[in-house]
């Protein structure tokens, strides 16, 4: 029972994680096309970048709960940045190309975003455990839990809720379902496109760093963090089916539990029952449990 | 010294050196140190090769000098130089100069071959020496078997450079996993002495109620020296007739950045201790977070082989548990003989901070060479350098009082005492503010433990 709670809540935990670091990849994906590898570099700079204001910040003696905004600010402003930089400087140069050469393009990116992190905040580890630390713990039958890792389960439920609605009750994302639906009709019906391209791949980009600015205060912040989030969030939306939200859910879920049951009940497994589970699905349902072959669905 | 062709002081190379390595160049980094130990000193007729030739003895080192484990390889530069400045005193019977180039590995086992390859076939090198990773140590040791020239591994910890990787030109001058695990398993023995049982009934008989049987978790990297140093532990264990069982074995793998999952499910163990193989940043993110999750006030925390390196205490400072028991194959406190502290302060004036572990070990490779070269007049005759290697006993800075480390002639590993301590509150040596103490001390058997029979 004790090991059932504890592959419950560790479960939930990864998902939340898994949820908020790749909900942007599949965004962007599912209304450009573009299979964003440098999506892991927003996760970095997001995680450097909180991790480096809160840091910052607590220099001053000042209270921590001021940095609960530090957070999703950093994220915004560095989401913002980086994102408008690279869909304005180079990707809108390539829309329209092949899918393999974009993968190409922001793959290249990534390297480039990772070795800017490095010239930034250097090769040495950033911890900013204060954030995580000052909520305290929470006892579940014996074993203690940060009250930080039910927020960030709060927190991707919120973000879920908040995409859905923006997608499905405001006028922008209404149009933003045509062009995914088709970009050419949308076109043509004077729908600005390229303004929906621009504005999608920053939120995709805010995303990504949200994701990585909210893990910050968990995790030592080291240099190949976005390699790692890269791989797991593929993972993550190939299982859903590539630029479904909903998907990106069931997704997470299915990893983040796969993970928590391994480690509990059999660690030496861990990593394989992740790829175990995509495999599994992804051979009944080749383009993931929900996307449909013909269709681009978000 | 030499930096890339030109000669240099130490004072400006160390800024070269700084700046090369913050700005990741990929030029080979050469370190030249020159001895010139000139001396007029009388030697034996065995030593007439030393006297009569100028001819440098080359050794060519191998460390990262930056990306992970860069920290290792700069502290082994620095005590390389003052290796040389005691080499002058320690082997005055040595008329020829000894050179030291230094090759940046990267951490990287295609390079550090190419970089060994180039030390042996290009600069005439007589001695490989260095290595901070095993895998990379894995690598270069077969260049040295196939070029025969001898390579003295002074951080990697392995036993496997010393057993299936063997050949007559490798020799380690630095305690292996194995030997920490040796210690490792005699210390469980002291203090549960409860679940030691009698040398028949061993850890396997399950008859025993479950409370009779220590509770062990395992908690290592998902590489082959967390295997290695687990399956050694637990086979060291059952020799002792430790009666254990094993509630909980984790693998997170190198270089893990969130270890939340893992001290959940060894908190659903409920192990009586925790051995913990990690080393490292992780080792310091697996304390950073167990300790939010108070794991430490609810189990005792063992980490026998690098848990106690002094840059873990340095990073943590009083964020740092009190009362684990680890162990590294350095401690700045421990011996507290005057070769230590000497080797020790003399480190922090040149670089203004105490050294990690690897730091004693890369001077113990440059001291032992010398010894060696000695003692078998020269480095012509590698049968005979071979012997000497062998035969090698040695004061090092890490021995205490009463102690000389030796090498082990079957294995070619060197033995050395082991010690274990506790953390406490120690603010002697800052940055830290927690050290070890209460030292638990084991001294090595005649032979290095080849196998482990129960």
């Amino acid at each position: 029972m004790l090991t059932a709670i504890a592959i419950a809540v560790d479960g939930l935990g990864f998902a939340a994680w898994l949820f908020l670091s790749s909900v942007g990849l599949t965004l962007i994906y599912g209304v450009m096309r573009i299979l964003n590898i440098a999506h892991g570099g927003f996760y970095a700079l997001g995680a450097y970048s909180s991790a480096w204001a809160i840091g910052l910040y607590l220099q001053t003696g000042s209270t921590v709960a001021f940095t609960y905004l530090l957070i999703p600010l950093s994220a915004i402003a560095v989401g913002i940045i980086a994102g408008l930089l690279i869909e304005r400087g180079v990707l809108r140069f390539m829309y329209g190309r092949d899918e393999v050469l974009m993968v190409l393009v922001t793959y290249a990116i990534f390297l480039i975003l990772e070795d800017v992190t490095k010239i930034i905040w250097g090769t040495e580890s950033l911890v900013a455990y204060q954030p995580a630390y000052y909520l305290g713990n929470i006892d579940i039958a014996g074993i203690p839990y940060t009250v930080y890792k039910f927020a960030l389960i709060g927190l991707a439920i919120a973000c879920a809720a908040v995409l859905w609605w923006g997608l499905n009750r405001t006028r922008t994302g209404k149009l933003l379902l045509v062009v995914i639906e088709d970009r050419e009709i949308s076109s043509a019906l004077g729908i600005n496109v390229t303004l929906f391209f621009t504005v999608t791949f920053i939120i995709g980009a805010t995303l990504g760093a949200l994701g990585g600015a909210v893990t910050a205060p968990q995790i030592s912040v080291v240099p190949g963090i976005g390699a790692e989030i890269i791989v797991m969030a593929f993972a993550v939306i190939v299982i859903g089916g590539m630029g479904s939200i909903g998907g990106a859910i069931i997704g997470a879920l299915f990893v983040g539990f796969a993970r928590a049951i391994s480690v509990h009940l059999y660690p030496a497994a861990e990593l394989f029952s992740i790829y175990l589970v995509m495999a599994a699905v992804l051979a009944v349902k080749p383009y993931g449990l929900f996307a449909l072959s013909e269709r681009r669905k978000i | 010294m030499h930096l890339s062709g030109a000669s240099k002081s130490w004072g400006l190379s160390k800024v070269l050196l700084n700046n090369m390595v913050n700005i990741g160049s990929n030029m080979l980094l050469r370190v030249l140190l020159l001895c010139s130990v000139v001396s007029g000193v009388a030697a034996d007729n065995d030593n007439t090769e030393l006297q009569a030739s100028n001819k440098p003895i080359k050794i060519g080192c191998l460390f990262p000098l930056a990306g992970p484990g860069g920290l290792y390889g700069r502290d082994s530069v620095e005590a390389i130089r003052i290796a040389e400045e005691d080499l002058k005193r320690l082997y005055p019977s040595i008329s020829q100069t000894f050179e030291v180039i230094i090759g940046d590995t990267r951490s990287k086992p295609l390079r550090a071959v190419q970089i060994a390859r180039d030390f042996i076939e290009s600069k005439k090198v007589d001695f490989l020496c260095g290595v901070v990773s095993s895998r990379i140590a894995l690598a270069v040791t077969e260049i040295a078997k196939e070029k025969k020239v001898f390579f003295i591994g002074t951080d990697h910890a392995s036993p496997r450079l010393v057993t299936e990787a063997l050949h007559p030109y490798y020799f380690r001058v630095s305690n292996d996993t194995r030997q920490s695990m040796q210690a490792g398993a005699q210390y469980i023995r002291n203090n549960y002495a409860k679940y030691v049982g009698t040398n028949n009934a061993k850890n396997n008989n399950k008859n025993d109620k479950r409370d009779d049987r220590l509770k062990i978790a395992y908690i290592g990297p998902d590489y082959d020296y967390g295997y290695q140093s687990w399956s050694d532990l637990r086979a060291f264990l059952t020799q002792k007739a430790v009666k254990f069982d094993v509630v909980g074995e984790y693998w997170p793998k190198l270089f893990e950045t969130n270890y939340n999952i893992y001290i959940h499910a060894l908190s659903d163990n409920k192990p009586d201790i925790v051995i913990n193989g990690q080393w490292g940043q992780d080792f310091i993110n697996f304390i950073k977070q167990a300790k939010q999750l108070q794991f430490f006030d609810e189990t005792t925390v063992m980490n026998f082989d690098a848990g106690g390196n002094y840059e873990t205490f340095a990073d943590l400072g009083d964020e740092m548990p009190l009362g684990l028991v680890l162990s590294a194959r350095h401690h700045i406190n421990w011996p507290l003989s005057a070769e230590n502290r000497s080797f020790s302060e003399r480190f922090k004036k040149r670089v203004g901070r105490y050294p990690s572990y690897a730091a004693q070990g890369a001077y113990s490779g440059i001291v032992s060479i010398a010894q060696a070269v000695s003692n078998a007049g020269g480095v012509t005759d590698k049968e005979k350098l071979r012997v000497s290697f062998e035969n090698l006993s040695i004061k090092l800075p890490e021995d205490p009082d009463g102690f000389t480390s030796r090498m082990d002639p079957k294995s070619h590993q060197i033995l050395q005492a082991q010690s274990i301590g506790k953390t406490i509150i120690n603010k002697n040596y800052p940055p830290a503010s927690v050290m070890l103490g209460d030292w638990f001390v084991y001294y090595p058997a005649k032979e290095w433990p080849a196998t482990i029979n129960p």
